[in-house]
C-alpha cells in the first residue's frame, strides 16, 4: 500500500546527456500504470532510476513517504520495489530454482527463502515442472515467467516490468499478461513499460506517455487507447473507426 | 604400454596443480573481466613466502597454505581497491587491466629479485624427493600431494560457490552482472572479494609449487605463458574449462616431454593457444565472445 | 579520444607556426646528420653515438608499434618478436652465406612484414585481451624455438664477425642506416596518420563494430597495419644484430623489450606521430641517468613497472597527447 511519487527527476548515463528531464509522476497504490512512448524517450531509464540502478542527477523519488533516490539497488528492494528487466536477465547457468533463490538474495534467512520458493511454485506451477532446468534452456515465455516469479520472491508492493512482451509470440504475450493481471488482482502496484502500446494499455488502469524525457500525457488507460493523437503516434492509425465515429 | 601409462600418470599428477594455478586467473576474469597477467608473479610471490617460512621457521610448505592464502587474499583485496575498483565502468577496462597487471608483474619480479636475488630456489620437505611406487609405476610424492591438495582446494571452492550466499552471488555476477544487480547483489563488493579469492588460490598454488619446481623471480614469464594457454584453451571465465584444459595439456605435455625432451613442453602450451585461437577462440567451454 | 577529423584534405596555408615547425625539424635533421663528423674528426664521441643509436632503434620500434597499438588500438605486448626475426634472418644469412646485413636488411624487413601479415591473419580474429595474450605467446614461442634450433645457435646464439672498420669509425655506418630507417618509419607513420587508411584505423580503435558497419574494411586494415608495423622493426633488427656482432634469443626476444616499447609509445603518446619517438628518447635518457646515479639493479624494472602503471592510469594519452589536449603542444612536435 504505497504511493510512489516521482518529483522532477533529471537522469542520464555516465557523462552523457540528460535523458529524463524534469519528469514528475505519481503512481497510486494498487493501480497498474502503463508507460508508452518512442524509443530513447527514457522509459527504461525511469525504471532504472526508481530501482536504484541509476542515480538521478536531480529531483526526488518518494515511496511510502520515504525518499529513495540515491539508495542502492538492494536498499530499494528492501523497501518493496522489484524490477523485471527487459531482457529477462535470468542466470543462464543456474537452475530455475537457483534463479528463484537468487531472487530472495537480500533475505538472509535461507529457510524463509525456501518457503518463498514453495509459494512461488504454487503461484507459477509451470516453473515447478522446470525447477531443475537451466535458465538458458527455457523458452522466451518461460524465461519471462521465471523473471517475474523471481521478482515476486520478495513479495514486493511495487512491481516494475520493462517490456514484458519483448520478443514473444502473441499467444505467449497473452499468457504473460494474464499472469500480470492475476498479480493486479492481488493488489500489487504495477508499473509497466511497453513497446506494444496497445497490449500494455489494455491491461492497465492508467496510461502514461513519456516523450523526450518528460510525461507528455497521462489519462486512464482506456482514454489513452481511444485518443486519436495517441492512436496515430503509437498505436497505428485509427484502431476503432466505428466506435470513434459513433461517439461523434 | 607400461611406459604410456606411466607418462599418463605423471601428466595427471601435474594436472591438478595446473588446474589450481589457472582457476584463480579464470575466476577473476569471469567475475569482473580482468585479465591478470600478474597471476603467475603472485604465485611466485607466494612460493617465496613459503620458501621463507620453510627456511626460517621450518614451516612445511603444505601447511604454509594456511598462511599464504589469507595473506594473498588481503593483498588481492587491496590491489583491486587501489587499482581497479574505481575504473570498472571504463569501456576499455579489460585492456587497461592487461597492461596494468603486466606492469605489476614486473614490479613484483623486481622486488623479489631485490630481496631474494636470482638464485634458483625451492623448498625441500622430505617428500619432495621420494616417489610413490605402485606396481610398475612411480609417481613423485610431491606431485601426488600437490595435486591432491589442489583438487581438495578446488572442491572446496566449488562447494563455496554453489552453497554459500557469497558464493552464489559470485556465480550470479559471473553469469549475468546486470541481473545480479537487479536482485540486490553488491557487484562492486563481489568483485573485490572475488579478486581476493583469485589471489588466495594463487597463494595456495604458490605454496604447492614451491616444492615441485625450482623458481626464481623471472620465472613468472614462463608460467604466465602457460597459464594464458590454460585459461584461453579452457575458455576465459570458465572454471570447468580451466580444469579440463589443465589436465588435458598436462598429459599432452607429459608425452611431449618424454618423446621430444622436457624443454619442448612449453611449446605444447603455446601451440595449443594458437590452435584454439585459430579454430575456436572462445575456448573449449567458454561463451561466444562479445567485443 | 577526440572526434575523428578528416585530415586528408590538409591544405592549410603556411602559417607562422608551421614555418617555425619546419625550421625546427630541419635544424634537428641537420644536427643529426652532421653529428658523426665530430666523431670522425675528433674521436671520443662513441658513447654519444651509441646512445643515439639506442634512441633511433627504440624510436623505430615504438613508432612502428604505434601503427597497430596506437592508431588501431590493438595492443601488442610481444612486438619485439619482429626485432628478433629480422635480426636472425639477416644474421644467419650473413653467417652462412656471407652476405652483409647492410644489403639484406631491407629484405629481412620485408620478410618480417610478411610474417606479420600471416600472423595477423590468425591473431586479429580475436579482440582486446585475447589478442594481447596471443602476441605475448608469440614472442615466447619464437624465443623457445630459437633456443632450441641448432642452426641458429640455440640459446648461445651465433657470433658474427665485425665489419672491417677502425674502432673510431665503426659505429658510423650503423648510425646512418638506423637514422634513415627511423626517418622512413616516422614518415610512414605521418602519411598513414593523414590518410584514409589512418582514419579507418582510428575508427577501429574507437569502435570497431561501428567502423565495420560504416563500410571500413576492418580486417584488411588491421592486418595491413600489423604487417607494416613489422617492416621497419625487422630492418632495424637486422642492423642491430650486426652492430652487436652477436645473435642470441635473450638479446632480442625477452618480454621486457616488448614491454619497454609499449611503455615508450604510451608515455610519449600513443596515437600521435611524434609521441612514441619522444617517449623513446625520454625513457632512454632517464634510464641512463638512473643507472649512472644508482647503478643497474633489479629495482630498474620496479621503476619501469611503476612508471608504466602510473602513466596507464593517470596519463593514458601520454606526454604529447596530454599537451595536445591542453593546446600546449609546441608546433614542431605536432605531427598529427
Amino acid at each position: 500500500m504505497g504511493t510512489l511519487i516521482i518529483d522532477n527527476i533529471v537522469a542520464g548515463y555516465g557523462s552523457g546527456p540528460d535523458i529524463l528531464r524534469g519528469l514528475s509522476l505519481t503512481v497510486e497504490s494498487c493501480k497498474t500504470y502503463c508507460i508508452i512512448g518512442p524509443n530513447g524517450a527514457g522509459k527504461s531509464t525511469l525504471i532504472k532510476a526508481i530501482a536504484g540502478l541509476l542515480k538521478p542527477r536531480a529531483g526526488k523519488i518518494e515511496f511510502k513517504g520515504e525518499l529513495i533516490n540515491g539508495l542502492r539497488a538492494d536498499q530499494v528492494l528492501q523497501r518493496g520495489i522489484c524490477y523485471v528487466p527487459s531482457d529477462r536477465s535470468l542466470f543462464p547457468d543456474m537452475t530455475v530454482k537457483e534463479n528463484l533463490r537468487m531472487g530472495g538474495y537480500i533475505l538472509r534467512n535461507s529457510k524463509l527463502v525456501e518457503s518463498r520458493i514453495e509459494e512461488i511454485f504454487c503461484l507459477f506451477p509451470v516453473l515447478r515442472e522446470k525447477s531443475s532446468q537451466m535458465g538458458k534452456t527455457l523458452s522466451g515465455g518461460q524465461q519471462q515467467l521465471a523473471s517475474i516469479a523471481r521478482a515476486m520472491m520478495l513479495k514486493p508492493e511495487l512491481l516494475m516490468l520493462d517490456e514484458p512482451s519483448l520478443g514473444l509470440a502473441p499467444k505467449v504475450v497473452q499468457q504473460i499478461f494474464s499472469t500480470i493481471n492475476s498479480l493486479r488482482q492481488q493488489g500489487l502496484t504495477i508499473l509497466l513499460v511497453e513497446q506494444n502500446a496497445r497490449k500494455g494499455l489494455e491491461n492497465a488502469d492508467q496510461g502514461v506517455v513519456l516523450d523526450l524525457g518528460t510525461i507528455s500525457f497521462e489519462r486512464p488507460a482506456v482514454e489513452v487507447l481511444l485518443d486519436a493523437r495517441i492512436q496515430e503516434l503509437y498505436l497505428g492509425k485509427r484502431t476503432r473507426p466505428l466506435q470513434v465515429e459513433a461517439r461523434k | 604400454m607400461t611406459q604410456m601409462i606411466q607418462i599418463l600418470i605423471l601428466g595427471l599428477a601435474l594436472g591438478g596443480v595446473y588446474a589450481l594455478m589457472s582457476s584463480g586467473m579464470t575466476l577473476v576474469f569471469g567475475v569482473m573481466k580482468i585479465v591478470n597477467l600478474a597471476h603467475a608473479a603472485f604465485i611466485i610471490l607466494a612460493a617465496y613466502i613459503s620458501f621463507w617460512l620453510f627456511k626460517n621457521i621450518s614451516i612445511d610448505p603444505i601447511l604454509s597454505i594456511f598462511i599464504t592464502m589469507p595473506v594473498m587474499f588481503l593483498i588481492g583485496v587491496l590491489y583491486y581497491r587501489l587499482l581497479f575498483a574505481s575504473r570498472a565502468d571504463n569501456p576499455h577496462f579489460t585492456d587497461i587491466t592487461v597492461l596494468v597487471t603486466f606492469a605489476s608483474a614486473l614490479v613484483i619480479e623486481g622486488l623479489l629479485s631485490y630481496f631474494f636475488t636470482g638464485i634458483y630456489r625451492s623448498t625441500n620437505p622430505d617428500y619432495a624427493t621420494k616417489p610413490f611406487l605402485i606396481g610398475p609405476f612411480f609417481v613423485p610424492q610431491s606431485q601426488v600431494f600437490a595435486t591432491a591438495i589442489s583438487i581438495l582446494v578446488i572442491i572446496m571452492l566449488w562447494l563455496f560457490l554453489k552453497h554459500t550466499r557469497v558464493g552464489n552471488s559470485i556465480r550470479a555476477t559471473m553469469q549475468n552482472r546486470n541481473a545480479a544487480q537487479v536482485v540486490g547483489v553488491n557487484v562492486a563488493w563481489v568483485s573485490m572479494v572475488s579478486f581476493g579469492i583469485g589471489l588466495a588460490l594463487a597463494g595456495a598454488a604458490g605454496s604447492l609449487l614451491s616444492f615441485i619446481f625450482t623458481f626464481f623471480p623471472s620465472k613468472h614469464v614462463a608460467w604466465i605463458g602457460m597459464l594464458m594457454s590454460l585459461v584461453v584453451l579452457g575458455g576465459m571465465g570458465s572454471l570447468m574449462g580451466a580444469m579440463l584444459s589443465s589436465f588435458l595439456l598436462a598429459v599432452i605435455a607429459s608425452y611431449v616431454s618424454f618423446y621430444l625432451g622436457p624443454s619442448w613442453a612449453p611449446i605444447t602450451f603455446y601451440l595449443a593457444l594458437f590452435l584454439i585461437l585459430l579454430f575456436r577462440p572462445q575456448g573449449l567451454l567458454g561463451k561466444k565472445v562479445e567485443s | 579520444m577526440a572526434e575523428i577529423t578528416d585530415s586528408t584534405k590538409n591544405s592549410k596555408p603556411l602559417t607562422k607556426g608551421s614555418k617555425l615547425k619546419n625550421k625546427v625539424i630541419l635544424a634537428l635533421m641537420i644536427i643529426l646528420i652532421l653529428f658523426p663528423i665530430l666523431q670522425v674528426t675528433r674521436d671520443g664521441y662513441n658513447y654519444w653515438l651509441h646512445m643515439l643509436l639506442y634512441v633511433f632503434l627504440y624510436a623505430i620500434m615504438a613508432t612502428s608499434w604505434n601503427l597497430i597499438g596506437g592508431f588501431a588500438g590493438y595492443i601488442s605486448l610481444g612486438h619485439n618478436v619482429f626485432f628478433g626475426i629480422g635480426a636472425y634472418l639477416s644474421g644467419m644469412v650473413f653467417v652462412y652465406l656471407q652476405i652483409s646485413p647492410f644489403l639484406t636488411a631491407p629484405l629481412a624487413g620485408i620478410l618480417t612484414m610478411v610474417g606479420g601479415l600471416l600472423f595477423g591473419l590468425i591473431a586479429l580474429r580475436t579482440r582486446g585481451s585475447t589478442f594481447i595474450i596471443s602476441t605475448i605467446a608469440l614472442v615466447l614461442l619464437v624465443n623457445e624455438l630459437l633456443d632450441k634450433w641448432k642452426f641458429s645457435g640455440g640459446t648461445n646464439g651465433l657470433p658474427m664477425s665485425m665489419i672491417k672498420m677502425d674502432g673510431q669509425f665503426a659505429k658510423i655506418p650503423y648510425y646512418y642506416y638506423l637514422l634513415v630507417i627511423m626517418i622512413l618509419a616516422l614518415l610512414t607513420s605521418y602519411y598513414i596518420r593523414h590518410s584514409k587508411f589512418g582514419l579507418g584505423l582510428r575508427a577501429i580503435s574507437q569502435d570497431e563494430d561501428k567502423a565495420e558497419v560504416a563500410g571500413i574494411p576492418t580486417r584488411q586494415y588491421k592486418i595491413l597495419a600489423f604487417g607494416i608495423s613489422g617492416l621497419f622493426i625487422g630492418m632495424a633488427g637486422a642492423i642491430w644484430g650486426s652492430y652487436l656482432t652477436y645473435l642470441r634469443p635473450s638479446i632480442f626476444l625477452p618480454v621486457n623489450i616488448g614491454t619497454t616499447i609499449v611503455l615508450m609509445a604510451i608515455l610519449g603518446g600513443k596515437g600521435t606521430v611524434s609521441g612514441p619517438a619522444i617517449g623513446a628518447a625520454i625513457m632512454i635518457a632517464v634510464n641512463e641517468f638512473v643507472v649512472a646515479k644508482l647503478g643497474a639493479t633489479e629495482l630498474n624494472i620496479v621503476v619501469t613497472g611503476l612508471i608504466l602503471i602510473f602513466v596507464l592510469l593517470y596519463f593514458p594519452d601520454g606526454i604529447v597527447g596530454t599537451l595536445k589536449a591542453k593546446d600546449r603542444l609546441p608546433s614542431f612536435l605536432d605531427w598529427g
